[in-house]
Protein backbone atom coordinates (compact mmCIF):
# COMPACT_ATOMS: atom_id res chain seq x y z
CA UNK A 1 0.00 0.00 0.00
CA UNK A 2 2.39 2.75 1.20
CA UNK A 3 4.72 2.30 -2.18
CA UNK A 4 1.65 2.93 -4.11
CA UNK A 5 1.00 5.83 -2.32
CA UNK A 6 4.71 6.92 -2.63
CA UNK A 7 4.71 6.64 -6.69
CA UNK A 8 1.46 8.48 -7.09
CA UNK A 9 2.83 11.42 -5.28
CA UNK A 10 6.12 11.25 -6.95
CA UNK A 11 4.02 10.96 -10.32
CA UNK A 12 1.78 14.33 -9.48
CA UNK A 13 4.82 15.96 -8.29
CA UNK A 14 6.63 14.83 -11.40
CA UNK A 15 3.85 16.17 -13.44
CA UNK A 16 3.54 19.84 -11.80
CA UNK A 17 6.88 20.11 -11.89
CA UNK A 18 7.33 19.74 -15.55
CA UNK A 19 4.38 21.49 -16.46
CA UNK A 20 5.33 24.43 -15.13
CA UNK A 21 7.46 24.79 -18.17
CA UNK A 22 11.09 26.00 -18.55
CA UNK A 23 13.18 27.33 -15.54
CA UNK A 24 13.56 30.61 -15.78
CA UNK A 25 16.24 32.42 -14.26
CA UNK A 26 14.67 33.02 -11.39
CA UNK A 27 15.26 29.64 -9.87
CA UNK A 28 18.67 29.09 -11.66
CA UNK A 29 20.86 27.61 -9.25
CA UNK A 30 23.98 27.09 -11.66
CA UNK A 31 24.85 27.03 -15.03
CA UNK A 32 23.63 25.08 -17.59
CA UNK A 33 27.08 23.47 -18.89
CA UNK A 34 25.24 21.20 -22.00
CA UNK A 35 26.39 23.94 -24.35
CA UNK A 36 29.97 21.99 -24.10
CA UNK A 37 30.45 19.22 -25.91
CA UNK A 38 32.12 16.79 -22.92
CA UNK A 39 31.92 18.78 -19.64
CA UNK A 40 34.96 17.92 -17.02
CA UNK A 41 33.63 19.90 -14.34
CA UNK A 42 30.74 20.10 -11.90
CA UNK A 43 28.58 23.12 -12.92
CA UNK A 44 29.11 26.97 -12.17
CA UNK A 45 27.32 27.96 -8.61
CA UNK A 46 25.23 30.60 -9.97
CA UNK A 47 21.99 32.25 -8.23
CA UNK A 48 20.75 34.41 -10.95
CA UNK A 49 18.44 36.83 -8.89
CA UNK A 50 20.06 36.18 -5.90
CA UNK A 51 23.84 37.09 -7.04
CA UNK A 52 22.46 39.80 -9.20
CA UNK A 53 20.46 41.33 -6.48
CA UNK A 54 23.19 40.70 -3.46
CA UNK A 55 26.11 42.03 -6.21
CA UNK A 56 23.84 44.96 -6.68
CA UNK A 57 24.14 44.35 -10.31
CA UNK A 58 20.98 46.33 -12.01
CA UNK A 59 21.84 46.83 -15.59
CA UNK A 60 21.20 43.58 -17.72
CA UNK A 61 24.03 44.05 -20.43
CA UNK A 62 26.53 43.62 -17.72
CA UNK A 63 26.49 40.25 -18.72
CA UNK A 64 23.85 39.89 -21.78
CA UNK A 65 25.79 42.00 -24.17
CA UNK A 66 24.90 43.63 -27.47
CA UNK A 67 28.00 44.32 -29.86
CA UNK A 68 27.68 46.59 -33.01
CA UNK A 69 29.88 45.13 -35.14
CA UNK A 70 29.79 48.54 -37.55
CA UNK A 71 30.51 50.76 -34.84
CA UNK A 72 32.85 48.02 -32.95
CA UNK A 73 31.50 48.31 -29.12
CA UNK A 74 28.62 46.57 -26.79
CA UNK A 75 25.49 49.19 -27.41
CA UNK A 76 25.42 50.25 -23.94
CA UNK A 77 21.23 50.24 -23.54
CA UNK A 78 20.64 47.04 -25.28
CA UNK A 79 20.54 43.93 -23.76
CA UNK A 80 20.65 39.82 -25.22
CA UNK A 81 19.04 37.89 -22.21
CA UNK A 82 16.54 36.41 -24.90
CA UNK A 83 19.47 34.47 -25.71
CA UNK A 84 22.07 32.05 -24.46
CA UNK A 85 25.92 32.71 -24.14
CA UNK A 86 26.30 29.63 -26.76
CA UNK A 87 24.26 31.37 -29.76
CA UNK A 88 26.78 34.10 -30.11
CA UNK A 89 29.86 32.47 -28.45
CA UNK A 90 31.35 29.06 -29.90
CA UNK A 91 33.28 26.54 -28.06
CA UNK A 92 36.29 27.46 -30.31
CA UNK A 93 37.45 31.28 -30.33
CA UNK A 94 36.66 33.36 -33.64
CA UNK A 95 38.13 36.52 -34.15
CA UNK A 96 37.82 38.76 -30.81
CA UNK A 97 34.57 36.90 -29.78
CA UNK A 98 36.01 34.07 -26.89
CA UNK A 99 35.24 30.93 -26.83
CA UNK A 100 32.51 30.30 -24.62
CA UNK A 101 34.47 28.55 -21.69
CA UNK A 102 36.71 31.83 -22.02
CA UNK A 103 33.83 33.85 -22.41
CA UNK A 104 32.17 32.95 -18.89
CA UNK A 105 35.45 32.81 -17.21
CA UNK A 106 36.32 36.70 -18.46
CA UNK A 107 32.90 37.63 -17.86
CA UNK A 108 32.62 36.27 -14.34
CA UNK A 109 35.99 36.44 -12.83
CA UNK A 110 37.37 39.64 -14.17
CA UNK A 111 34.49 40.98 -11.95
CA UNK A 112 35.40 39.55 -8.76
CA UNK A 113 38.71 40.48 -9.25
CA UNK A 114 38.00 44.15 -9.68
CA UNK A 115 35.37 44.08 -6.77
CA UNK A 116 37.63 41.83 -4.56
CA UNK A 117 34.27 39.98 -3.96
CA UNK A 118 32.96 36.82 -5.50
CA UNK A 119 34.72 33.25 -6.28
CA UNK A 120 38.32 33.32 -7.79
CA UNK A 121 39.33 29.77 -7.01
CA UNK A 122 38.08 27.35 -9.84
CA UNK A 123 36.37 25.18 -6.95
CA UNK A 124 34.33 27.63 -5.65
CA UNK A 125 32.59 28.00 -8.88
CA UNK A 126 33.00 24.53 -10.02
CA UNK A 127 31.88 23.25 -6.64
CA UNK A 128 31.99 18.66 -6.05
CA UNK B 1 41.02 32.25 0.89
CA UNK B 2 40.73 34.93 -2.00
CA UNK B 3 43.21 37.82 -0.84
CA UNK B 4 45.71 35.19 -0.11
CA UNK B 5 44.55 33.38 -4.25
CA UNK B 6 44.94 36.58 -5.45
CA UNK B 7 48.66 37.53 -3.41
CA UNK B 8 50.09 34.37 -4.65
CA UNK B 9 48.70 34.28 -8.23
CA UNK B 10 49.41 37.99 -8.44
CA UNK B 11 52.99 39.73 -7.13
CA UNK B 12 54.32 36.48 -5.76
CA UNK B 13 54.07 35.22 -9.36
CA UNK B 14 55.96 37.77 -10.52
CA UNK B 15 58.45 37.31 -8.20
CA UNK B 16 58.43 33.82 -8.99
CA UNK B 17 59.43 34.34 -12.48
CA UNK B 18 62.04 36.79 -11.94
CA UNK B 19 63.60 34.60 -9.10
CA UNK B 20 63.88 31.65 -11.63
CA UNK B 21 64.59 33.33 -14.69
CA UNK B 22 67.47 35.34 -13.01
CA UNK B 23 68.23 33.01 -10.72
CA UNK B 24 69.16 30.81 -13.76
CA UNK B 25 71.27 33.53 -16.05
CA UNK B 26 73.47 34.09 -12.62
CA UNK B 27 73.79 30.14 -12.44
CA UNK B 28 74.97 29.86 -15.73
CA UNK B 29 76.86 32.98 -15.45
CA UNK B 30 78.97 31.67 -12.83
CA UNK B 31 79.49 28.56 -14.18
CA UNK B 32 81.28 29.45 -17.05
CA UNK B 33 83.23 32.87 -15.62
CA UNK B 34 84.27 29.68 -12.74
CA UNK B 35 85.63 27.50 -16.04
CA UNK B 36 87.36 30.30 -17.93
CA UNK B 37 89.17 31.54 -14.70
CA UNK B 38 89.97 27.59 -13.46
CA UNK B 39 89.94 25.44 -16.34
CA UNK B 40 90.17 27.34 -19.61
CA UNK B 41 90.64 24.31 -21.60
CA UNK B 42 87.15 23.13 -21.08
CA UNK B 43 85.96 25.57 -23.26
CA UNK B 44 88.21 24.47 -26.30
CA UNK B 45 87.04 20.64 -26.08
CA UNK B 46 82.88 21.70 -26.13
CA UNK B 47 81.60 20.14 -29.66
CA UNK B 48 78.32 20.28 -30.29
CA UNK B 49 78.03 16.96 -32.31
CA UNK B 50 79.74 14.64 -29.40
CA UNK B 51 78.26 16.65 -27.07
CA UNK B 52 74.03 16.25 -28.60
CA UNK B 53 75.42 12.60 -29.00
CA UNK B 54 76.17 11.91 -25.59
CA UNK B 55 73.15 13.65 -24.46
CA UNK B 56 70.33 11.89 -26.50
CA UNK B 57 72.65 8.26 -25.69
CA UNK B 58 72.16 9.22 -22.02
CA UNK B 59 68.21 10.10 -22.88
CA UNK B 60 67.31 6.84 -24.65
CA UNK B 61 66.22 3.70 -22.14
CA UNK B 62 68.69 1.27 -21.51
CA UNK B 63 71.46 2.57 -23.69
CA UNK B 64 73.72 3.57 -21.21
CA UNK B 65 75.50 1.14 -19.23
CA UNK B 66 74.85 2.46 -15.79
CA UNK B 67 70.89 2.09 -16.35
CA UNK B 68 71.59 -1.72 -17.23
CA UNK B 69 73.44 -2.31 -14.67
CA UNK B 70 70.78 -0.47 -12.45
CA UNK B 71 67.14 -1.32 -13.70
CA UNK B 72 65.03 -0.40 -11.53
CA UNK B 73 66.52 2.87 -9.99
CA UNK B 74 67.00 4.06 -13.64
CA UNK B 75 63.70 3.53 -14.90
CA UNK B 76 61.83 4.88 -11.72
CA UNK B 77 64.24 8.25 -12.47
CA UNK B 78 63.14 8.29 -16.15
CA UNK B 79 60.01 7.79 -15.37
CA UNK B 80 59.27 10.26 -12.66
CA UNK B 81 60.83 12.83 -14.67
CA UNK B 82 59.09 12.58 -17.97
CA UNK B 83 55.68 12.73 -15.37
CA UNK B 84 57.96 15.95 -13.63
CA UNK B 85 57.60 17.96 -17.03
CA UNK B 86 54.11 16.71 -18.47
CA UNK B 87 51.64 16.45 -15.71
CA UNK B 88 51.91 20.48 -15.01
CA UNK B 89 52.87 21.25 -18.08
CA UNK B 90 49.64 19.98 -20.25
CA UNK B 91 47.40 20.37 -17.50
CA UNK B 92 43.94 21.82 -19.00
CA UNK B 93 43.77 24.16 -15.45
CA UNK B 94 47.32 25.78 -15.91
CA UNK B 95 46.92 26.29 -19.43
CA UNK B 96 42.90 27.81 -19.15
CA UNK B 97 44.78 30.28 -17.00
CA UNK B 98 47.50 31.40 -19.33
CA UNK B 99 44.82 31.49 -21.52
CA UNK B 100 42.79 34.12 -19.78
CA UNK B 101 45.78 36.04 -18.72
CA UNK B 102 47.97 36.01 -21.46
CA UNK B 103 46.12 34.55 -24.60
CA UNK B 104 48.70 31.84 -24.48
CA UNK B 105 47.46 28.32 -25.45
CA UNK B 106 48.16 24.85 -26.27
CA UNK B 107 46.97 21.55 -26.11
CA UNK B 108 46.13 19.91 -22.87
CA UNK B 109 45.72 16.27 -21.75
CA UNK B 110 42.64 14.61 -20.28
CA UNK B 111 42.07 15.74 -16.78
CA UNK B 112 42.23 11.48 -15.68
CA UNK B 113 45.54 10.92 -17.25
CA UNK B 114 47.21 13.65 -15.70
CA UNK B 115 45.78 12.48 -12.15
CA UNK B 116 47.56 8.89 -13.27
CA UNK B 117 51.11 11.10 -13.88
CA UNK B 118 50.22 12.82 -10.54
CA UNK B 119 50.21 9.43 -9.02
CA UNK B 120 53.09 8.03 -10.62
CA UNK B 121 55.19 11.40 -9.59
CA UNK B 122 54.28 10.63 -5.63
CA UNK B 123 55.21 7.13 -5.94
CA UNK B 124 58.54 7.73 -7.19
CA UNK B 125 59.06 10.39 -4.50
CA UNK B 126 58.00 7.72 -1.97
CA UNK B 127 60.22 5.11 -3.34
CA UNK B 128 63.11 7.88 -3.06
CA UNK B 129 62.54 8.66 -0.01
CA UNK B 130 62.30 4.69 0.93
CA UNK B 131 65.73 4.42 -0.70
CA UNK B 132 67.67 7.13 1.20
CA UNK B 133 65.84 5.40 4.62
CA UNK B 134 67.11 1.55 4.00
CA UNK B 135 69.97 1.38 1.31
CA UNK B 136 73.07 1.72 3.75
CA UNK B 137 75.41 3.31 0.77
CA UNK B 138 72.87 6.31 0.14
CA UNK B 139 71.74 6.54 3.55
CA UNK B 140 75.54 7.19 4.51
CA UNK B 141 75.27 10.25 1.81
CA UNK B 142 72.17 11.46 2.58
CA UNK B 143 71.70 15.01 4.33
CA UNK B 144 68.84 16.27 5.97
CA UNK B 145 68.39 19.01 2.98
CA UNK B 146 68.33 15.58 0.89
CA UNK B 147 64.70 15.02 2.59
CA UNK B 148 63.73 18.39 2.75
CA UNK B 149 64.11 19.02 -1.70
CA UNK B 150 62.30 16.31 -2.00
CA UNK B 151 59.59 17.67 0.09
CA UNK B 152 59.96 20.44 -2.11
CA UNK B 153 59.18 18.72 -5.14
CA UNK B 154 56.57 16.23 -3.70
CA UNK B 155 54.30 18.92 -2.48
CA UNK B 156 53.18 20.66 -5.29
CA UNK B 157 52.14 17.40 -6.76
CA UNK B 158 50.73 16.36 -3.67
CA UNK B 159 48.85 19.27 -3.24
CA UNK B 160 47.46 19.60 -6.41
CA UNK B 161 46.52 16.04 -6.63
CA UNK B 162 43.89 17.29 -2.84
CA UNK B 163 42.65 20.85 -4.86
CA UNK B 164 41.66 18.79 -7.74
CA UNK B 165 39.82 16.32 -6.27
CA UNK B 166 38.69 19.19 -3.75
CA UNK B 167 39.22 16.77 -0.90
CA UNK B 168 39.05 18.05 2.70
CA UNK B 169 40.01 21.45 2.85
CA UNK B 170 39.74 22.91 -0.99
CA UNK B 171 40.86 26.49 -0.42
CA UNK B 172 43.75 25.65 2.09
CA UNK B 173 45.53 22.71 -0.65
CA UNK B 174 44.85 25.58 -3.36
CA UNK B 175 46.75 28.24 -2.01
CA UNK B 176 49.31 25.47 -1.00
CA UNK B 177 49.56 24.04 -3.99
CA UNK B 178 50.21 27.37 -5.70
CA UNK B 179 52.87 28.62 -3.04
CA UNK B 180 55.21 25.00 -2.93
CA UNK B 181 55.04 25.51 -7.09
CA UNK B 182 56.41 28.76 -6.66
CA UNK B 183 59.11 27.47 -3.76
CA UNK B 184 59.98 24.57 -6.36
CA UNK B 185 60.64 26.83 -8.94
CA UNK B 186 62.69 29.72 -6.74
CA UNK B 187 64.73 27.00 -5.26
CA UNK B 188 65.91 25.20 -9.01
CA UNK B 189 69.04 27.65 -9.44
CA UNK B 190 69.88 27.76 -5.66
CA UNK B 191 69.68 24.09 -4.56
CA UNK B 192 70.41 20.61 -6.14
CA UNK B 193 67.98 21.17 -8.33
CA UNK B 194 70.18 22.90 -10.56
CA UNK B 195 70.92 19.69 -12.02
CA UNK B 196 68.13 20.93 -14.12
CA UNK B 197 70.17 23.21 -16.02
CA UNK B 198 74.09 21.92 -14.92
CA UNK B 199 73.37 18.46 -16.25
CA UNK B 200 72.72 19.01 -19.48
CA UNK B 201 76.50 21.13 -19.49
CA UNK B 202 78.06 18.03 -17.76
CA UNK B 203 77.13 15.28 -19.80
CA UNK B 204 77.71 17.53 -23.13
CA UNK B 205 81.48 18.49 -21.62
CA UNK B 206 81.62 14.50 -20.88
CA UNK B 207 80.71 13.35 -24.56
CA UNK B 208 82.64 15.98 -26.21
CA UNK B 209 85.79 14.78 -24.14
CA UNK B 210 85.29 11.10 -24.80
CA UNK B 211 83.99 12.23 -28.53
CA UNK B 212 87.03 14.38 -29.58
CA UNK B 213 89.64 13.37 -27.53
CA UNK B 214 89.83 9.84 -26.14
CA UNK B 215 87.60 8.86 -28.99
CA UNK B 216 85.67 6.59 -26.95
CA UNK B 217 81.98 6.59 -25.81
CA UNK B 218 80.74 7.69 -22.40
CA UNK B 219 77.61 5.92 -21.83
C1 LIG C 1 26.23 38.61 -13.59
C2 LIG C 1 25.82 38.34 -14.93
C3 LIG C 1 24.33 38.44 -15.27
C4 LIG C 1 23.51 39.52 -15.10
C5 LIG C 1 23.84 40.90 -14.54
C6 LIG C 1 22.22 39.12 -15.61
N1 LIG C 1 22.27 37.84 -16.06
FE1 LIG C 1 20.76 36.78 -16.88
N2 LIG C 1 21.99 35.17 -17.10
C7 LIG C 1 23.33 35.16 -16.81
C8 LIG C 1 23.89 33.93 -17.23
C9 LIG C 1 25.34 33.52 -17.11
C10 LIG C 1 22.83 33.16 -17.78
C11 LIG C 1 22.93 31.76 -18.40
C12 LIG C 1 23.24 31.97 -19.84
C13 LIG C 1 23.49 30.70 -20.59
O1 LIG C 1 23.33 29.62 -20.01
O2 LIG C 1 23.84 30.78 -21.78
C14 LIG C 1 21.64 33.98 -17.69
C15 LIG C 1 20.38 33.60 -18.14
C16 LIG C 1 19.29 34.43 -18.17
C17 LIG C 1 18.01 34.08 -18.70
C18 LIG C 1 17.67 32.74 -19.34
C19 LIG C 1 17.31 31.73 -18.30
C20 LIG C 1 17.21 30.34 -18.88
O3 LIG C 1 17.09 29.42 -18.08
O4 LIG C 1 17.31 30.17 -20.09
C21 LIG C 1 17.20 35.14 -18.57
C22 LIG C 1 15.73 35.25 -18.97
C23 LIG C 1 17.95 36.20 -17.95
N3 LIG C 1 19.24 35.73 -17.70
C24 LIG C 1 17.48 37.46 -17.66
C25 LIG C 1 18.22 38.46 -17.10
C26 LIG C 1 17.70 39.80 -16.83
C27 LIG C 1 16.29 40.26 -17.14
C28 LIG C 1 18.72 40.50 -16.26
C29 LIG C 1 18.72 41.94 -15.76
C30 LIG C 1 17.76 42.22 -14.76
C31 LIG C 1 19.86 39.61 -16.16
N4 LIG C 1 19.53 38.40 -16.70
C32 LIG C 1 21.11 39.96 -15.64
C33 LIG C 1 24.04 36.16 -16.24
C34 LIG C 1 23.56 37.40 -15.89
C1 LIG D 1 24.22 38.63 -29.28
C2 LIG D 1 25.46 37.90 -29.32
C3 LIG D 1 26.17 37.71 -27.98
C4 LIG D 1 25.67 37.13 -26.83
C5 LIG D 1 24.26 36.58 -26.60
C6 LIG D 1 26.74 37.10 -25.89
N1 LIG D 1 27.88 37.67 -26.44
FE1 LIG D 1 29.69 37.92 -25.52
N2 LIG D 1 30.43 38.81 -27.19
C7 LIG D 1 29.75 38.97 -28.38
C8 LIG D 1 30.67 39.55 -29.36
C9 LIG D 1 30.31 39.87 -30.82
C10 LIG D 1 31.90 39.73 -28.72
C11 LIG D 1 33.20 40.27 -29.33
C12 LIG D 1 33.37 41.72 -29.06
C13 LIG D 1 34.63 42.24 -29.70
O1 LIG D 1 34.86 41.94 -30.89
O2 LIG D 1 35.38 42.93 -28.99
C14 LIG D 1 31.72 39.27 -27.37
C15 LIG D 1 32.73 39.32 -26.39
C16 LIG D 1 32.60 38.79 -25.13
C17 LIG D 1 33.63 38.84 -24.13
C18 LIG D 1 35.00 39.49 -24.28
C19 LIG D 1 34.86 40.97 -24.27
C20 LIG D 1 34.70 41.47 -22.89
O3 LIG D 1 33.61 41.75 -22.44
O4 LIG D 1 35.72 41.55 -22.23
C21 LIG D 1 33.15 38.19 -23.04
C22 LIG D 1 33.87 37.98 -21.72
C23 LIG D 1 31.79 37.75 -23.34
N3 LIG D 1 31.51 38.14 -24.63
C24 LIG D 1 30.97 37.04 -22.47
C25 LIG D 1 29.64 36.71 -22.73
C26 LIG D 1 28.76 36.00 -21.80
C27 LIG D 1 29.15 35.51 -20.42
C28 LIG D 1 27.54 35.88 -22.42
C29 LIG D 1 26.27 35.26 -21.85
C30 LIG D 1 25.80 35.81 -20.59
C31 LIG D 1 27.66 36.50 -23.72
N4 LIG D 1 28.94 36.98 -23.86
C32 LIG D 1 26.63 36.58 -24.63
C33 LIG D 1 28.44 38.63 -28.62
C34 LIG D 1 27.56 38.04 -27.72
C1 LIG E 1 29.62 42.93 -12.44
C2 LIG E 1 30.22 42.12 -11.41
C3 LIG E 1 29.98 40.63 -11.37
C4 LIG E 1 29.87 39.75 -12.42
C5 LIG E 1 29.90 40.03 -13.91
C6 LIG E 1 29.72 38.44 -11.82
N1 LIG E 1 29.75 38.53 -10.46
FE1 LIG E 1 29.59 36.97 -9.14
N2 LIG E 1 29.71 38.26 -7.61
C7 LIG E 1 29.87 39.62 -7.70
C8 LIG E 1 29.92 40.21 -6.38
C9 LIG E 1 30.08 41.67 -6.05
C10 LIG E 1 29.78 39.12 -5.47
C11 LIG E 1 29.76 39.18 -3.95
C12 LIG E 1 28.34 39.32 -3.48
C13 LIG E 1 28.29 39.39 -1.97
O1 LIG E 1 28.28 38.32 -1.37
O2 LIG E 1 28.29 40.50 -1.46
C14 LIG E 1 29.66 37.90 -6.28
C15 LIG E 1 29.51 36.65 -5.74
C16 LIG E 1 29.43 35.48 -6.48
C17 LIG E 1 29.28 34.16 -5.93
C18 LIG E 1 29.20 33.82 -4.45
C19 LIG E 1 27.77 33.98 -4.04
C20 LIG E 1 27.57 33.78 -2.56
O3 LIG E 1 26.42 33.64 -2.16
O4 LIG E 1 28.53 33.80 -1.82
C21 LIG E 1 29.24 33.28 -6.98
C22 LIG E 1 29.10 31.76 -6.91
C23 LIG E 1 29.35 34.07 -8.19
N3 LIG E 1 29.47 35.40 -7.85
C24 LIG E 1 29.34 33.53 -9.46
C25 LIG E 1 29.39 34.29 -10.61
C26 LIG E 1 29.35 33.74 -11.94
C27 LIG E 1 29.27 32.26 -12.27
C28 LIG E 1 29.42 34.79 -12.80
C29 LIG E 1 29.47 34.75 -14.32
C30 LIG E 1 28.32 34.18 -14.99
C31 LIG E 1 29.50 36.00 -12.01
N4 LIG E 1 29.48 35.66 -10.69
C32 LIG E 1 29.59 37.28 -12.55
C33 LIG E 1 29.98 40.36 -8.84
C34 LIG E 1 29.91 39.85 -10.14
C1 LIG F 1 33.57 32.69 -11.23
C2 LIG F 1 33.24 31.32 -11.43
C3 LIG F 1 34.20 30.40 -12.13
C4 LIG F 1 35.51 30.13 -11.78
C5 LIG F 1 36.31 30.73 -10.64
C6 LIG F 1 35.97 29.13 -12.69
N1 LIG F 1 34.97 28.79 -13.58
FE1 LIG F 1 35.07 27.36 -15.01
N2 LIG F 1 33.21 27.87 -15.68
C7 LIG F 1 32.42 28.82 -15.09
C8 LIG F 1 31.17 28.90 -15.85
C9 LIG F 1 30.03 29.84 -15.54
C10 LIG F 1 31.26 27.95 -16.89
C11 LIG F 1 30.21 27.60 -17.97
C12 LIG F 1 29.01 26.85 -17.40
C13 LIG F 1 29.29 25.64 -16.56
O1 LIG F 1 30.27 24.92 -16.78
O2 LIG F 1 28.48 25.37 -15.65
C14 LIG F 1 32.56 27.32 -16.75
C15 LIG F 1 33.03 26.32 -17.58
C16 LIG F 1 34.21 25.65 -17.42
C17 LIG F 1 34.66 24.54 -18.23
C18 LIG F 1 33.93 23.97 -19.45
C19 LIG F 1 32.83 23.05 -19.03
C20 LIG F 1 33.31 21.73 -18.49
O3 LIG F 1 32.75 21.30 -17.46
O4 LIG F 1 34.24 21.11 -19.05
C21 LIG F 1 35.87 24.15 -17.73
C22 LIG F 1 36.73 23.01 -18.25
C23 LIG F 1 36.18 25.01 -16.61
N3 LIG F 1 35.16 25.91 -16.44
C24 LIG F 1 37.34 24.93 -15.86
C25 LIG F 1 37.69 25.84 -14.87
C26 LIG F 1 38.99 25.87 -14.24
C27 LIG F 1 40.13 24.89 -14.51
C28 LIG F 1 38.98 26.91 -13.37
C29 LIG F 1 40.11 27.43 -12.49
C30 LIG F 1 41.35 27.68 -13.18
C31 LIG F 1 37.65 27.51 -13.44
N4 LIG F 1 36.91 26.85 -14.37
C32 LIG F 1 37.24 28.58 -12.67
C33 LIG F 1 32.69 29.58 -13.97
C34 LIG F 1 33.88 29.57 -13.27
Amino acid sequence: MIPKIYSIVIAITLVLYLSTGVLSQEDMLVIDNRPFADTTRPNAIFQHDVHNEKAEIEDCATCHHVYDEDKGEFIPDQSSEDQRCYECHDLKETGKKPGLMKAFHLKCKRCHQEQKKGPLMCGDCHRK
Amino acid sequence: MNELYQLLTGPMLWLTFFVFTFGTLYKLLSILVLTIQKEPFIMSVFSFKYGMRSILSWMTPFKPVSMKKHPVLSSVIYVFHICLFIAPLFLMAHITLLDESWGLVWPSLSDSLIDYLTLIVLACCLFYFIRRLTQKEVNYLTSQSDYILLAIVALPFFTGLMAYHQWFAYGFFLNLHILSGEIMLMAIPFTRLSHMIISPLTRAYMGSEFGEIRHAKDW
